[in-house]
């Protein structure tokens, strides 16, 4: 017993570190793939957590009655080491398998997912078989293992979410965890003092699966993220012209300068209003609905293709920035359109979480708070567009303040935001509601559009007879407002809006409405 | 033992149901950067792990009533449970300024009692099961099996059907009946197992240790 019982603990203890590991690389690859989409998180935790049962149950069949004695240890310790092997080498499997599939239908991914937590759930028992006598202190001894394999459920938690994420890539931590668990698998089928013979094929089969994993892993991982990405359209001469790994997750930017946050379009580097693929006069705009937007506050950054513009917006003295990814300041700083806020003296940047940030500054008031939100249908995408959190941006709100932000054209969100606010107009897909009166002012709007300067790069460029088109048209767009007709691309005033969207409902923080919309649609390849 | 299965299925399922949604509420105040979401995930995990010790010291003594103990605990989180958000709300607003460790603290304590509970359980049942079967790896194969199996179905069940429909509160109102319905139930099995009992002690004049009676009452 005194042997085996800290050999037990140690092996709940690893077998915890790994199995959360693993779930947490997991987790990232399907949320990649699925743009974040809250129904995601259940599905894989359910596959997950049905895996980890079917294979505790399983490996009943493995405990038996006559294992106290020396010969039923050492048995109990080989199906252990077998587990432990099968559940490591289909561990590392289960990303590289998901990329594949990723091109077809990635959803049968999830079913390598469950095989592979059930081999990972079969180690628990097997082992608490293993190192627990089964008399009257049997709970307080499982207590014992249960609390070590939490422990090392934590350790996974903290050392590879926050501290190997941001230091290694997934291929690389993927390779770690395969290694430890065949450090794992070896010591395990020692212990269970093989003959000689059989030692060498044991411990040979784990080197081989260890030199195996080593070469294989750089094809296996090959263009990960973008399969990930595109999906059915991938093809092998595709690939991304950045990716960002951090503990805060992935970036990845391709060769049209289009960036997507975790899988999910995030916008473009573009600050030109000519060659417009980010709809960007929408940032432009907001010198037509505000008259003297002095202080801002932005949260989200993304490219930082929206910062540029506002902090270079007419009358702005000062902008802050609150991101909650460093790993966007990376990018900025090589795309020489947006690298400039990096050391604009009016631009300050933190760090945060947008909401967090909000409400424990009460004290910070604002001109104008924009947010180019993500798309409504990502999990906690609510945390930004509920009532809930409309009432903590109203309250950061000087004086004729404007609230502005990307609904990306979510009914439920564009009602929320017009109901809440007295005063209300959607511009495309954006809303902009104030406690004072809105108007969209034609010659402030005709103003900036002539004479705005990026960087000492003017917006429009008049003496060239396409821009002066996009003038025309960026003109008429401030005017679709008194058709009172629906435009997707012009703008909306309030009362219309509410008259269009009478069958939506109010999106609140208990609700979390906007993200449980066509619950199982998930996105196809991103567009090139 | 089917009875008492089906019961901690049960519980499984409300566990799950709760942490996913005290997630999202926590994750709503303290936002979902890395940081609090490791906070978060951590002391879950912390609150069940300390759970386990106490469900196992509270264990190793035969003559403890097991199944009232698992009613009593599934009482307790179903009626921390009715009320944890309005709780997490009122906490979370209040310490929101405070440091990142304070506020690491803070809620580890405001979960704690709850994944407490819910980490004792598993031992408790263990060693009941274990003095029938006299097989660990069985005992702990099955329960862990009917555990996770019912937290695997709330996952789903969680996201497809409980969140959309329902919204946060009433999911953790459903999660609540839940564990008080399995609390009832826990307590008829024990009343049931104590007049076995006592009509065992009434037929028997040999002065039996009670340690013994309850052995053969289960």
């Amino acid at each position: 017993m005194s042997r085996r019982f800290p050999l037990t603990l140690a092996v709940a203890l690893m077998a915890g570190f790994i199995a959360l590991s693993y779930e947490i690389l997991w987790y990232r690859a399907f949320s990649f793939v699925s743009w974040g989409r809250p129904t995601v998180f259940g599905l894989l935790l359910g596959c997950y957590l049905l895996g980890v049962a079917l294979g505790s149950s399983g490996s009943r069949r493995f405990c038996r009655e006559d294992d106290g004695d020396a010969s039923g240890q050492e048995r109990s310790l080989r199906a252990l080491a077998a587990f432990v092997f099968l559940s490591d080498v289909a561990g590392f499997l289960v990303i590289p398998i998901l990329a594949r599939l990723a091109q077809y239908a990635w959803f049968p991914a999830f079913g390598v997912v469950a095989v592979s937590a059930g081999l990972l759930g079969a180690v628990l028992p097997l082992v608490a078989h293993f190192g627990i006598p089964a008399d009257d202190r049997a709970g307080q001894r499982l207590s014992y293992v249960y609390l070590a394999n939490i422990l090392g459920s934590a350790a996974g938690s903290f050392l590879t979410g926050f501290v190997l994420m941001d230091v290694w890539s997934t291929q690389t931590i993927s390779a770690f965890l395969g290694a430890t668990g065949l450090v794992m698998v070896a010591l395990l089928f020692l212990a269970s003092r093989p003959s000689t013979p059989r030692a060498a094929v044991g411990l040979g089969t784990v080197v081989l699966a260890g030199v195996g994993a080593v070469f294989a892993s750089p094809v296996l991982f090959e263009h990960l993220y973008e399969r990930l990405l595109y999906k059915e359209l991938y093809r092998p001469e595709m690939t991304l012209a950045d990716v960002v790994e951090n503990r805060h997750g992935v970036i990845a930017v391709n060769h049209y300068q289009q960036v997507y946050g975790g899988g999910a379009y995030d916008g473009a580097f573009n600050v030109s209003l000519v060659d417009d693929k980010n709809f960007i006069e929408r940032a432009f705009a907001v010198s037509a609905i505000h008259p003297n937007p002095k202080n801002v506050l932005m949260v989200g950054l993304s490219s930082g293709s929206w910062a540029q513009v506002v902090a270079h917006l007419p009358g702005v003295e000062h902008l802050t920035v609150v991101e909650i990814n460093p790993g966007y300041l990376e990018l900025i700083a090589k795309h020489p359109h947006v690298a400039s806020l990096l050391k604009n003296p009016k631009v300050d940047m933190v760090i945060d979480d947008g909401r967090r940030w909000l409400l424990r500054h009460p004290e910070r008031k604002f001109d104008v708070i924009v947010m180019n939100t993500t798309y409504h249908f990502r999990a906690h995408a609510t945390n930004l567009l509920s009532a809930d959190f409309m009432e903590v941006a109203r309250a950061h709100l000087l004086p004729g303040g404007l609230h502005y932000f990307n609904t990306t054209s979510s009914d439920d969100v564009q009602r929320t935001a017009a109901t809440l606010f007295p005063h209300a107009m959607r511009i495309v897909n954006f809303m902009a509601v104030s406690d004072s009166p809105l108007t969209f002012n034609h010659a402030r709007w005709e103003r900036t559009l002539r004479e705005m300067e990026i960087d000492g790069v003017p917006a429009l460029d008049l003496n060239v007879p396409h821009q002066r088109d996009v003038l025309a048209r960026l003109l008429g767009m401030g005017h679709t407002i008194e058709q009172h007709a629906y435009d997707k691309y012009g703008l909306e005033g309030r009362d219309d809006l509410l008259a269009r969207t009478a069958g939506a409902r109010l999106v609140t923080d208990d609700n979390m409405l906007c993200e449980w919309e066509d619950l199982l649609k998930f996105p196809k390849g991103a567009d090139l | 033992m089917r009875i008492l299965s089906t019961l901690f299925f049960i519980s499984g399922f409300a566990a799950l149901v709760y942490q996913v949604v005290w997630q999202r509420t926590l994750f709503a105040i303290y936002g979902i950067n890395i940081e609090s979401v490791t906070v978060v995930v951590t002391a879950f995990m912390l609150g069940l792990g300390l759970g386990s010790l106490a469900g196992g010291a509270v264990s190793k003594d035969p003559r403890r009533p097991v199944v009232l103990l698992f009613a009593a605990v599934e009482a307790t989180i179903g009626l921390f449970g009715a009320v944890s958000l309005p709780l997490f709300r009122g906490v979370g607003q209040a310490t929101l300024t405070l440091s990142p460790p304070a506020v690491a603290f803070v809620t580890f304590l405001l979960i704690l009692a709850p994944t407490m509970l819910m980490g004792s359980t598993l031992p408790l049942l263990v060693a009941h099961f274990t003095r029938l079967s006299k097989n660990v790896g069985r005992s702990v194969g099955l329960l862990y099996f009917i555990n996770t199996l019912g937290s695997a179905l709330a996952s789903v069940v969680s996201v497809l059907v409980l969140l959309p429909r329902l919204g946060q509160g009433h999911a953790v109102h459903v999660a609540a009946l839940l564990n008080l319905a399995a609390a009832a139930t826990a307590f008829v099995l024990h009343q049931r197992q104590k007049g076995a009992t006592s009509s065992l002690d009434s037929g028997d004049s040999s002065g039996e240790t009670p340690s013994r009676t309850a052995e053969l009452a289960r």
